[in-house]
């Protein structure tokens, strides 16, 4: 179960690719581990490429997120 | 009557997870959520089970009703990548950008088709990159880490080693094998399928 946990993910949601570009900037700048993945399959959003993120940087994330950028949602995977 | 699951409150994509559940048990659901993108999810998700869905509005959730079988087939994946190919299956990255366009863009979407590519059961036999497409085996390429379980999971991959030259990359190369044009011309020419982005 604990490896489970270290290597559970999560993804941000967005309502555009400008949005999600400017998300990736905010990360990059804050040097959070990211990754840029295709929405997954399951999920929807109006744009198709999304962040995914460790679950445990969640609410780093949030943090520099928040306020800064439009967000559809966080998922967990 | 159909089976009711209350996914009120539920966190995605735990409401698609029960309506699997459910579906795989009995052939109509109707799922309660509380939120348009769970409704969203849900019902596309019924439709890719070739369900008829049914969308209920209501003060206290959304009830989303799915009947299996009532419409159509079920998605199934494209009939191409079931018949076997008369040789390899070869990608041609001849960019560092997928498509050609908008550059920005093209960035973002040649490492959401690397990602794809990860996880697809369609595997590519041999990758062959070229031009500013060797960009992307380099140590700082975002996309390393999916080059390298590709690898890991048996697909070749062929750098052109003109291109790293000429990009002065040839000792940041951290994936594949720097090839010549003698073997990409030949990989090239003896595909069973090839895909150029």
């Amino acid at each position: 179960m604990q490896d489970e946990q270290i290597n559970s993910y999560g993804v941000v949601l967005f309502q555009s690719i400008s949005s999600a570009l400017r998300a990736e900037k905010l990360l990059k700048k804050q040097e959070i581990a990211y990754k840029l993945i295709p929405v997954p399959r399951h999920l929807s959003s109006d744009c198709g490429i999304c962040i995914r993120f460790h679950t445990q940087n969640e609410s780093q994330i949030r943090e520099v997120l928040t306020g800064k950028v439009e967000i559809q949602s966080f998922c967990l995977l | 009557m159909p089976k009711v699951v209350d996914c009120r409150g539920f966190a995605c994509p735990q409401p698609v997870i029960e309506t699997k559940q459910a579906l795989e048990k009995t052939g109509k659901v109707t799922i309660i959520v509380d939120n348009p993108a769970a409704r969203d999810n849900v019902a596309r998700f019924g439709k890719s089970q070739a369900g008829r869905v049914t969308i209920d509005e209501k003060k206290d959730g959304i009830y989303i009703t799915i009947e299996k079988g009532k419409q159509g087939k079920p998605r199934t994946k494209a009939p191409s990548s079931k018949i076997p190919a008369p040789g390899p299956s070869v990608v041609v990255i001849p960019s560092d950008q997928m498509g050609r366009g908008e550059e920005e863009l093209g960035h973002i979407l040649i490492r959401s088709f690397l990602h794809a590519l990860t996880e697809v059961s369609a595997r590519p036999d041999t990758m062959i990159f070229f031009n500013t497409g060797v960009k992307l085996t380099v140590k700082e390429s975002e996309v390393l880490e999916d080059l390298q379980a590709l690898e890991k999971n048996g697909v070749e991959i062929l750098i052109c080693g003109t291109c790293l030259d000429y990009f002065n990359l040839k000792e940041k190369i951290a994936v594949g094998q720097v090839s010549n044009m003698y073997t990409i011309a030949e990989t090239l020419l003896s595909a069973g399928r090839l895909v150029t982005v």
